[in-house]
């Protein structure tokens, strides 16, 4: 078992960092009258073991037996059946789903599948009517009928079902939904909170950690603790007696990126951008998100280009990425940046020459 | 007329069958009055059961006389024969009034005329001396006068022309009714089987109208039996070449060339391989031209004057022109032209505007373009040329700069030369592009048409495909379900990247060839949804398997790592190799794309 799981706290008392939030959390959940939650916060901060211990503070340690079930739906959509396939994790008084799986059918799954499961509410031991779960992953990716209809469910059968959602960014959440949910802010943990996690995590391993050791890691994890505890983790394989200097060896598609960089910097021409493109093409085919090729590539273009420069560079990315955002084909506007930024270095380049 | 006579013949069936009393009056009205309509076949069956109704009787010497004719009639069965060709004044098409009657009337080049005709001449003559191929082939377009040409040189010879004609269609109503009196259906390819037997054994029977002609026959087959699939292509080819194997009489088979765009349509590869195997065989060949421009125009005003309509030397200029060598064609817009006269305003009134434009070198091209709306053939071109001339960014010299300046003024740095072709969008149009796969064309390969040194080029491109695409995504949301807004966001689209490109590239490498890819960018959208899916299903293997984790983590951070540990967990380890195995299947398959498109699709310099 990794180390990120093993170590993940599992009741709101073993929280180690947001430890306010986990206690608020808990009296929300104990006295019973619990809203619909939306969970928003940075990757790695730790939203969803956050969300997994409020949702076993509510049902106690039955929460944890969970199921993977992988279920075709036929939903009724006017005069035609559609076929959504999606996997489910349930448990008795839980369900979890990711709802934007179903790709532009997201609409049906929030509309259909909520209504179908809220239907069936679990009686409590008492003879009363207890509520469900939804556990909602990645709602900023619902598309923009889907969060509609969400909000529609969502009055409908509050009576008999909570919802809660995670998701990175609330900006792409809709007001509606928003102002229905208590929002729960989950930031990013500081490095010292992050050093405090490892530093557990070593003790409780039997490890001798140098000092400033998981300060570097803290520092190159971009505080992200998952992040953190999976480096720290390579690191013990790669080589366990640690020393202070160890490099902490980085994830493949960044040093990837930081390639494509350095060649956008090298040469700039059509030739140049066609391979490039290859590069691109390599990345989105492993699936890591244009946006992040996008963020990651201006963060190392950034460190190469000169300080004029940089402000137009920051300008072209946003531009591009919000065009990304509402475009189909995200090589289409990587491409506009990349070559963009090619322009641009070669007009800075040309007037060093003139000066 | 099917209609009707399954109505009739369901009466009829009834009153065989079942009632004799109460509706025989209603049915008898009513088949007395479809009598003179029936057809044959189904008043056979009206005989059959003749006994058990009354009714039926009444027609019973009705259906004689049809039945005599219907058996008449088979004798004949596929060969008609044309009496001459009385050309009666009636006629309303001037197509069929001005058909022509002599050879000097044809508009067809002469010295294909008299190949034909020599050949003819030597076949009717020496047909018994010698063993030859009797079968000539003539290829050529839509209306370029192929049957003319034979029907004028079979009069001119004084021979009957028997001309194989393709039995009417069978609608689906005769169809159920015949096969329910035992009538199989025959598909046209039987038919001509058939008949390709019957003459190969018995030769031309000469036709019973005329028995004291003893004129020699010419054979003629214009309407080759459509195939579909392999097996009716071999049936065709072999009754094809039994004919030209064991005909005597002189046979011309006639095949219209379809324009090269249409060519991924399997039927005319399939006629392509069945004029070799028949030239294989034996056969003769003569291709016909597109008739040329000025054939046309004389045929086209010798028509004018006599029927007296006056149109300008001009007009009928350009309706030639629209016609593109498709004589048939031409006398039809011809027609269309003088039969409505405000047409013919509209044109004279902006006939002073191509004038002006005189010093223009495509004046005809802005001549045509405004009048091939009313007639003239839409020519198509194929996809891959289109992107070429997009690709290629052909434009003018500097000489016809002044005139556009005039109008209006452009920033010197965005004014480009004008285009050596139509409108983009007239070219999208002539190609059917759709814009999603044009732009993702473009995409792919503008960047090999750049010059070398044109990155801020390859960036005004770059931000021009990504305004296509930005309209292209619209639609798919919101907008789906207005058809007319997805089609004016369609056409937006692909005019702004086809003119992005043409706008952005503005030092276009010297043309020469290239070849144009396929854009990768759709292996690499198939391979990354199926990847996504690898990381979907993984995605309950983290959290202690309680909990669902987001597919970017495992991409950006699960993934990278546990390669990088080299994983003990087997399922993991597995997982990841075979993703990389498919992306290398998918290398590999490119790359075989990627060679047989470039040997396929060169895109040379037009």
């Amino acid at each position: 078992m990794l180390w990120v799981d093993k170590y993940r706290p599992k009741t709101l008392d073993n929280v180690l960092v947001h430890q306010d939030v986990a206690q608020n959390l808990k009296k929300l959940v104990t006295e019973q009258d619990c809203p619909h939650l939306l969970f928003y916060g940075p990757s790695g901060s730790g939203k969803k073991t956050l969300i997994m211990a409020v949702i076993r503070q509510m049902f106690g340690p039955s929460a944890e037996k969970v199921k993977v079930e992988n279920k075709t739906w036929k939903v009724e959509a006017g005069s035609r059946t559609i076929d959504i396939e999606l996997t489910t994790l349930s448990s008795t008084n839980h369900v979890e789903l990711n709802p934007s799986d179903a790709g532009f059918q997201d609409r049906y799954i929030v509309q259909e599948i909520i209504k179908e499961m809220a239907k069936n509410r679990p009686i409590d031991t008492k003879g009363k009517k207890g509520y469900k779960v939804l556990v909602l992953n990645e709602v900023d990716k619902l598309s923009r009928e889907a969060q509609h209809s969400l909000r529609r469910t969502m009055e409908k059968y509050s009576a008999y079902c909570r919802l809660i959602l995670c998701c990175n960014s609330s900006s792409k959440v809709t007001e509606a939904i928003r102002s229905r949910c208590l929002n729960v802010r989950i930031n990013a943990p500081t490095e010292e909170q992050i050093v405090n996690v490892l530093e557990f995590i070593g003790k409780k391993e039997g490890l001798k950690i140098p000092s400033g050791f998981t300060a570097r890691i803290a520092e190159k994890s971009n505080r992200s603790l998952r992040r953190a505890i999976l480096s720290f983790e390579t690191c013990r394989v790669q080589q366990y007696p640690f020393t202070s200097n160890q490099s902490i060896p980085p994830m493949d598609w960044e040093e990837y990126i930081s390639e494509i960089a350095s060649d956008i910097m090298k040469e700039q021409s059509p030739k140049r951008l066609y391979q490039v493109r290859l590069k691109l093409y390599e990345l989105l085919v492993n699936c890591i998100p244009p946006e992040i090729v996008l963020k990651r590539l201006l963060y190392e273009l950034l460190k190469k280009l000169d300080i004029e420069l940089k402000h137009e560079v920051c300008h072209w990315a946003a531009y591009y990425e919000h065009r990304m955002r509402l475009g189909q084909k995200a090589i289409f506007h990587i491409e506009g940046t990349v070559s963009g930024e090619k322009n641009r270095a070669l007009v800075k380049l040309r007037q060093k020459a003139w000066l | 007329m099917g209609k009707r006579n399954t109505l009739v013949v369901l009466s009829s069936d009834e009153e065989g069958d079942r009632s004799l009393g109460s509706n025989r009056r209603c049915t008898k009205s009513k088949l007395s009055l479809t009598v003179p309509r029936i057809n044959p076949r189904r008043s056979k069956k009206a005989r059959v059961s003749g006994p058990t109704s009354s009714v039926s009787k009444e027609f019973c010497n009705w259906d004689e006389i049809r039945l005599f004719c219907e058996d008449f009639d088979e004798k004949f069965i596929g060969c008609k024969l044309s009496p001459g060709f009385g050309r009666s004044i009636k006629k309303d098409l001037w197509v069929d009034r001005y058909k022509p009657r002599s050879l000097e009337e044809l508009a067809v080049n002469k010295k294909k005329v008299e190949e034909v005709k020599l050949w003819f001449e030597e076949r009717l003559k020496t047909s018994e001396d010698e063993f030859r191929s009797c079968v000539l082939v003539i290829t050529g377009q839509a209306g370029v006068g192929k049957s003319a040409t034979i029907h004028v040189i079979a009069s001119h010879l004084g021979a009957t022309l028997c001309e194989w004609n393709t039995p009417t269609p069978i609608i689906w109503q005769e169809h159920l009714y015949n096969s329910s009196t035992g009538i199989h259906y025959r598909s046209k390819l039987d038919e001509f089987e058939h008949f390709v037997e019957r003459i190969s054994k018995y030769g031309m029977i000469p036709s019973s109208l005329d028995k004291d002609v003893k004129s020699s026959v010419i054979l003629l087959i214009d309407d080759l039996p459509v195939t579909n699939n392999r097996a009716a292509l071999g049936r065709l080819q072999n009754s094809l070449y039994l004919l030209v194997c064991s005909t005597q009489i002189p046979t011309a088979i006639l095949f219209t060339n379809y324009g090269e765009a249409d060519s991924a349509d399997h039927t005319t590869r399939y006629l392509e391989e069945l004029q070799l195997s028949l030239e294989s065989a034996g056969a003769c060949k003569v291709a016909f031209n597109p008739i040329t421009h000025n054939s046309i125009k004389k045929t086209l005003s010798k028509i004018c004057r006599q029927e007296q309509h006056n149109v300008s030397a001009e007009q009928i200029d350009l309706i030639a022109k629209a016609s593109g060598g498709d004589i048939r064609h031409a006398i039809t817009s011809l027609q269309y032209f003088c039969f409505k006269p405000s047409l013919m305003h509209s044109l004279s009134a902006s006939n002073p505007a191509p004038t002006i434009l005189k010093e223009k070198p495509d004046k005809v091209n802005i001549a045509d373009s405004g009048f091939s709306l009313h007639f003239g053939r839409d020519e198509t071109l194929s996809l891959f040329h289109a992107l070429g001339k997009f690709l290629h960014n052909k434009r003018e010299t500097e000489n016809a700069m002044e005139l556009d300046r005039d109008e209006y003024f452009v920033r010197k740095g965005l004014s480009r030369l004008p285009l050596k072709m139509d409108a983009p969008e007239k070219v999208l149009c002539q190609a059917h592009g759709q814009a999603r796969p044009i732009a993702d064309f473009l995409h792919e390969n503008v960047q090999d048409f750049m010059s070398e040194e044109a990155i801020s080029d390859a960036w005004v491109v770059a931000s021009y495909l990504g305004d296509a695409d930005l309209l292209l995504a619209t639609f798919r949301g919101s907008f789906a379900r207005y058809n007319e807004v997805e089609n004016v966001l369609q056409s937006a689209a692909a005019s702004v990247a086809v003119r992005g490109v043409l706008f952005g590239n503005s030092h276009p490498l010297p043309p020469g060839w290239h070849a144009i890819r396929r854009p990768k960018l759709w292996q690499i959208e198939q391979s990354s949804l199926r990847n996504k899916r690898e990381i979907v299903k993984r995605r309950y293997e983290f959290y202690n398997g309680s909990s669902s984790s987001d597919v970017t983590v495992i991409a950006t951070e699960y993934t990278p790592l546990l390669k990088w540990l080299g994983y003990r967990s087997p399922g993991g380890l597995e997982t990841r190799e075979g993703n990389e195995k498919v992306g290398e299947s998918i290398d590999g398959m490119s790359l075989d794309d990627q060679e047989s498109l470039v040997s396929e699709d060169e895109i040379e310099d037009w």
